[in-house]
Parts: structure tokens; sequence; C-alpha cells
């Protein structure tokens, strides 16, 4: 790996106010259009540690330095540094009272990044690259779940972000809908996008990721390239954690 | 007296009807500026309070939006609308300067309520996501948040400008002429006091189908999306 880290989390800690120690001091460096796949078993800290990532939770302990800044410095931006960084949720969360056109260019227009007409090419065109150029003036409660999620994905490219984290974004899919969204996510692997991806899909970490992160107990057991993560996995916690998904 | 006779009397002669129509302008004059005042500080303090409830800012004027709360929702409005009248503008006769206020903080404090609980009711991944895309805490109020919350609360939101307008009826307390006050001016003059009452009781009725017309249009439109 030598693309230029974009993300540098160094030592990060997360303790709840009800005093659950979540991320006990994770360290690790994202580089340019790497794939990370996180897993991990369920309470883990896999999407507390994604969403402290732009800042949805905030750390109790340690640095991230997004570009070379460091986020969680008081004195930042944290809008400025969110436009930078696209999120699809498990939930897809996407607006209900717009239709979909309008989900994917509110964020550009309002923060005054496109113009009207800009922002509307760039969510046909982004409609298009998701399979979906026909659902521009639905609105959400219209659409499968697999096309909400593709929708949520258009939305936060629509930003141009530099990375985008994936929560567990196929967990809410029924079965056969989980294919489609993968699908997508593969092909924006393809085209460079740095990714972080929380995901029990196993397919997907070993044949897009180009590194699988195993966290468990708030800290990162191992991590490795997905073929050799899944092959020979060397912590007796991944052993069985793999035993039991795979 | 016949039906024509005792119609005549209450309504046509001397004019009586302008009590009616003086009346009618005066309740609807009053209740529209009212709900004007009620939604602005309502949603004012629905914001402040809900923004306190999700992040813990705005202590003190969550603090002083609560002591607001308890004391009106806590007092008759007719108190209320008596200590605006007598005692904040004794030195002064504004009746209905003092009822759009006394009825305006009134309405204010249960609009707040309402919004508060529909602002509440928004999944917070709502927030989460407005705010993943770089969008202010302000803008994603503005733009995600309470655009829902208005869609959600609108039928509460009808029932209280109902309320409100039924209520301006206690004006008699303050000697202002609105419809009610006019019906009972009739009455005293013409002894007659069902005639003037009906047909006061009858007005009522007609705006508040009217509004409640007009609420039902407007939560069609806004649940169209729905489906």
């Amino acid at each position: 790996m030598n693309g230029e880290v974009l993300i540098d989390v160094q030592g990060l800690e997360k303790t709840f106010e009800d005093g659950n120690r979540v991320l006990r001091g994770i360290s690790t460096q994202i580089r340019k259009s790497e794939v990370v796949a996180i897993i991990g078993p369920s309470g883990c800290g896999k999407s507390t540690f994604l969403r402290s990532l732009n800042l949805l939770e905030i750390p109790t302990g340690g640095r991230i330095l997004f570009e070379g800044t460091d986020i969680t410095d008081k004195s930042v931006d944290v809008d400025k540094m969110r436009q930078k960084i696209g999120m699809v949720f498990q939930q897809f969360n996407l607006f209900p009272h717009l239709t979909i056109r309008k989900n994917i260019m509110l964020a550009p227009t309002k923060l005054k990044l496109m113009n009207k007409q800009e922002a509307e090419k760039r969510a046909l065109e982004l409609l298009d690259r998701v399979g979906l150029p026909d659902k521009a003036d639905a609105y959400p409660a219209m659409l499968s779940g697999g096309q909400k999620q593709r929708v949520a994905i258009a939305r936060a490219m629509a930003m141009n972000p530099d990375v985008m984290l994936f929560d567990e974004p196929t967990s809410a899919l029924d079965p056969e809908m989980v294919g489609e969204v993968l699908e997508i996510m593969r092909e924006l692997a393809e085209s460079g996008m740095t990714m972080i991806v929380v995901t029990h899909e196993m397919g997907f970490a070993r044949e897009v990721a180009t590194r699988a992160m195993f966290i468990d107990e708030g800290v990162i057991k191992e991590e490795n390239h997905p073929a050799e993560f899944f092959a020979h996995p060397r912590e007796q916690r991944l052993k069985d954690f793999l035993s039991k998904v795979l | 007296m016949s039906f024509t006779e005792r119609f005549s009397l209450n309504f046509i002669e001397s004019n009586r009807y302008r009590y009616i129509t003086a009346g009618i302008k005066n309740t609807l004059l009053i209740t529209v500026v009212a709900a004007a005042i009620g939604i602005l500080l309502g949603f004012l303090i629905a914001i402040i309070r809900s923004t306190h409830e999700k992040t813990g800012k705005l202590k003190l004027l969550d603090l002083i939006c609560r002591l607001y709360l308890t004391v009106i929702r806590g007092t008759p409005t007719t108190v209320q609308l008596m200590i605006v009248y007598f005692v904040i503008f004794s030195s002064v006769d504004r009746p209905l300067l003092s009822a759009f206020i006394a009825f305006g903080l009134n309405s204010a404090a249960y609009v707040a309520e309402i919004v508060r609980s529909g602002i509440m009711s928004i999944d917070p991944g709502q927030m989460e996501a407005g705010r993943s895309l770089g969008l202010s805490y302000r803008a994603t109020m503005a733009y995600i948040i309470i655009p829902q919350a208005f869609k959600n609360v609108l039928p509460a939101l009808a029932n209280e400008f109902i309320v409100l307008l039924k209520e301006t009826s206690i004006c008699m307390a303050i000697s202002l002429r609105d419809l009610t006050y006019g019906t009972s001016l009739i009455s005293s003059q013409t002894y007659d006091y069902m005639f003037p009452l009906l047909l006061g009781a009858a007005i009522y009725l007609f705006f508040v189908m009217l509004l409640t017309w007009l609420f039902g249009k407007m939560e069609r439109r806004l649940r169209q999306n729905e489906r």
C-alpha cells in the first residue's frame, strides 16, 4: 500500500456516558483508494469506530487526522470536514419529504457548491450510475430497500467526497436486494473511491476489499490482505468468528 | 312575535347586525394575529427546547422557555388576558392589542409543545444524514427536520387553532367587542337571548368547519408523497 494517507487514526478511544468503553485505543491508517472491510461480532465497536471518523460519535481519547488535520480539535470546522466524507447508513436515512432528485441535490445546492442546474445534472448522472434513472421524481417511500440504498449512495457521492463510510449498508435489506447494492459498491471501489465498510458480507470483504480488519473488544485484533485474512487467520478470536460466519 | 319579527328586532332594527359583523371582524383578526404570534414564538421555543434535549446546549434559554410554558399553561387564559389589559396596559386603553398579545403568548405555549413533540418524533437518523452531508445543525433543522415535523403535527396544530378561535370568546372580560360580546350586546337591548346566541354559535361553527376543511386540504397535499 503506497497511496497517500487520507485518515490517520491514533489511539482512538470512546467511552459512552454509561461508562461503557467501546473503543480502547484504535490506531490505523487509511490510504487513498483503499477499500477497508471492517468485521467483528456485534457490540465490538466497529460501528462506533466508523461513526467516529466523521464525528457522529465524539471520541473521548486519541486523534483522527483527516487529510492532515486533526478533526478532534475543537477549532476544526466539522461541517466542512464532513463534506469530504460521505456516509451511507444501515437504515438509508433518505429524506422522506423530498423526491429522489431533491434528496441528492439538497446538500450540494444548500451548501452552494453547485447551482441548481449543475446539481440537477449531477443528480441525474448519479442516478444513472446506480441504475435508477427513472426514479428521479419518485419519493423514497415508493422505492424498495435496495433502491433506497442505491439512492443513499448516490446522495453521498453528490458531494464528491474523498472517502466514503458504509455502516452495514446491506444489513437492513431483504436477501435478494443485497446483490444490487454490493454491485454498486464494487463499481465504486473499482473507480478508485476510498471506502471503509462495516459489513457482515464476507464475500464482499474477500473479493472487493483491499484490506480486512477484525475489531473485537474495542481494538483491532487483526488486519490483513483479505486473501490472507480469510485463509490464514492468526488470532484465535478471529478463527472462532470466521468459523461461525463462513 | 313571529320568527321574522324576532329576526328583524335582533338584527335589522337599529342596524344591530353591525354588532355581529364588527364582532366577526375582531374575532377573526385576533385569531389570525394570535395564531401568527403563536406559530413564530411557538416554533422558536420548540426549536430551543428540542435542541437542548438533543444536544444539551442552550441551557439558560431552555430554562426560560420551560418557565414560560409552566406559567402560561398553568393559568387560565381569561386571567392572562385581564392581566395584559388591566395590569400591563393599565395606563392605555388598548383592548385589541391586549388580545393579540395575550392570545398570541398563550397559543405559543401550546404550539411549542406540539411542535417539540413533532421534532422529537423524527428519526435521529435524519439529523445524522443531514449532518453527515456537511449541512449545519441549523440547515438540517430547517430543510430536513422541521418540514417533516410540521407535516406530522399538522392535525394537532389545526386543533390548537380551532381552540384559539373559540377561546377568543372570552374577550368580553376586557369589554372587547368580539362576536360573543356582540351577540350579548344585542341581547341586552332586545331582551332576546336565543336568536343572537344561536346565530353566534352558528358563525363559530362555520369558521371552525372552514378551518378544518382548510387544514384537511393542506394535510392531504403534504401527505401525497407517502405512497
